[in-house]
């Protein structure tokens, strides 16, 4: 880890107006059926987007629109000032891609494997910097069969960061992982990041999204339902800000009528109220409290609108069902 | 020299090296039909065709020659690309800016080369124990021959491996493929005979027998095999058409 901070120090990320991708009424079909419905999109070069949604939202299409592996049925696609279907080797000695489930020659090395990566490209990444950004270093002379299966995934970002690529596209990085495997994933796309690497990555789990992705686009049945920063999704979906607190004793018992004017719940031992206007209604409780002799309010805690919210909300699951984790994860 | 000529050649010494580290493709390519050749060919040694004075061995080296181009050339390539793209290996090199061409040109050269080894390994081992080696002057139309052998089996090689559907198949149908064909053409036994002759025409129609009679012209006397060339680049033909029209990326 101490190596990778040496890299970040190198190269501040740079986040700009440009933009790296650039996408306007995508449509795509196959046969008759119509799965993407016009979709528009824009990725700033230097940060990391996100396309969230369920399985069959269309993530997969899009992005393989965008690598030239596909071209679309209509709409106007920009890829680092490309046409990527019809400029598609150009494209790839720029664009690194981690597709979904791709393998790697047997009986192949994994510093060996990198480096005839390398000589794939014009101006290769050297060796060392490549294993390092990927924490794989340790590994470089392991048999690639013998990696787990996170390992192998660091080893796709190696491969797609081999040519030094301006652009990286992540198809569900870390489907199927465990939670170790997940987070060290996490790490290696933060230090691509801090690379100044712009980063396209599709995922279905919401945590991901908000974890690593400075702007997210959802994408639901071919259609962006919401696009922005992680904020202003879940701002733009309504979705209001959650204040809670421990539900005082005297109000639980009845002998404090609740506050006039706030929407609160009481939820058994926490008490719940949601609100588009954190400070006025912060004063009134507050005020409330200070009347009826309640003291500080314990477990005072102001909750941002989540994205995870703002998802469910969207694609109607319930946070009941346990499912957050595993919406539309069908493998 | 070109950008993708050089990335052909690279990629062809790699294919050489991980062949060679591989112990079951490159045991099996070259124990395979070199044990052939000591076992079946004592067998033969010293014993002529029936009602001539041509040695066995003369006829069963150069067969076992057009054993070997078929091993490496259909064999072990339909098998290496039947592998490649059933382990998602042609997908991700479809990432990278290598010219396809350059890739495939790579395999292609490294198999010319598993041919040229083994044939060379054959041809001596042939030579030096049974005293079996082309006749005076036919040098050029054996290598040729082997040329063309190695072409058409490679055309029918990168096509078959777009109808094997799994890796674990992949040596199975290969092998099975043209195994059957190699025995009833008598490419194993000089003196095989007594096909219905039904099947001795079917048998004529593959390229198996084909490629086997245009080496053994070369080592035997034998009436010029001019349907067994026209044979061979009618496969050619069909082998590159299918293999081209059938190519995928992705299994």
């Amino acid at each position: 880890m101490t190596d990778t901070h040496v890299i970040v120090d190198r190269t501040p990320p740079l986040v700009t107006d440009r933009h790296a991708v650039h996408v306007r009424g995508l449509r795509m079909s196959f046969g008759g059926t119509e799965v993407l419905h016009g979709v528009d999109f824009d990725v700033r070069y230097g940060e990391v987007f996100c396309l969230l949604g369920p399985n069959g939202a269309g993530k997969t299409t899009t992005l393989e629109i965008l690598e030239g592996f596909r071209v679309p049925s209509a709409g106007r696609v920009r890829v680092l000032d490309m046409d990527p279907a019809a400029q598609a080797v150009r494209l790839r000695e720029r664009a690194g891609m981690v597709l979904q489930e791709c393998g790697f020659p047997r009986q192949a090395r994994v510093a060996e494997l990198i480096d005839v990566w390398r000589g794939y490209y014009r101006s290769p990444r050297p060796l060392g910097d490549l294993l390092e950004v990927v924490e794989l270093t340790t590994f470089r002379n392991t048999q690639v069969r013998k990696l787990s299966g996170g390992q192998r995934r660091r080893l796709d970002f190696a491969l797609a960061l081999a040519g030094d690529p301006d652009l990286i596209f992540l198809d569900e990085p870390t489907t199927g992982f465990d939670p170790e495997a997940r987070r060290r994933c996490w790490a290696a796309i933060e230090n691509l990041r801090q690379l100044g690497k712009t980063i396209v990555l599709t995922t279905h789990y919401l945590d991901e999204a908000e974890r690593l992705a400075d702007r997210i686009a959802i994408l639901r049945a071919g259609s962006i339902e919401l696009a922005g920063t992680t904020h202003e999704v879940a701002i733009r979906a309504g979705l209001a800000t959650r204040i809670s607190f421990a539900t005082p004793s005297a109000l639980r018992r009845g002998e404090v009528a609740p506050p006039a004017g706030v929407d609160l719940v009481p939820h058994g031992p926490e008490s719940v109220c949601h609100t588009a206007n954190v400070t006025v209604t912060l004063r009134l409780l507050l005020a409330w409290a200070a009347e009826n002799d309640l003291g500080d309010l314990t477990g005072l805690a102001v909750a941002a609108p989540r994205l995870e919210d703002t998802y469910l909300q969207l694609t109607g699951v319930s946070p009941d069902s346990g499912a957050v984790q595993d919406i539309g994860d069908h493998s | 020299m070109t950008r993708s000529a050089r990335l052909a050649v690279r990629q062809a010494l790699l294919e050489q090296r991980s062949f060679w580290r591989s112990a079951e493709y490159a045991l099996f390519t070259f124990a395979f039909p070199l044990m052939i050749l000591l076992l079946i060919g004592a067998a033969n040694a010293g014993s002529h065709l029936p009602g001539t004075a041509i040695a066995n061995t003369t006829v069963f080296v150069p067969g076992i020659l057009a054993f070997g181009v078929i091993v490496a050339a259909y064999a072990n390539l339909g098998t290496k690309v039947a592998v490649l793209r059933h382990d998602g290996v042609l997908k991700r090199i479809r990432t990278t800016p290598l010219p396809p061409g350059a890739f495939i040109g790579g395999l292609l050269a490294s198999t010319a080369a598993t041919v040229l080894l083994l044939t060379a390994a054959t041809g001596l081992i042939g030579w030096l124990a049974f005293g079996a080696g082309p006749r005076a002057g036919e040098l050029f139309a054996l290598v040729g021959a082997l040329i063309l052998g190695t072409v058409c089996f490679a055309a029918l090689g990168l096509a078959v491996s777009s109808v094997i559907s799994s890796a674990e198949s992949a040596g199975p149908v290969a092998y099975a493929s043209f195994l059957p064909i190699a025995i009833i053409s008598g490419v194993f036994d000089p003196t095989f005979s007594g096909l219905p002759s039904w099947l001795s025409r079917l048998v004529a129609a593959f390229p198996v027998k084909a490629l086997a009679e245009v080496l053994q012209n070369t080592y035997a006397v034998r009436p010029f095999p001019a349907w067994d060339l026209l044979n061979l680049a009618l496969w050619t033909v069909a082998g590159a058409a299918v293999a081209v029209w059938r190519f995928r990326w992705h299994s």
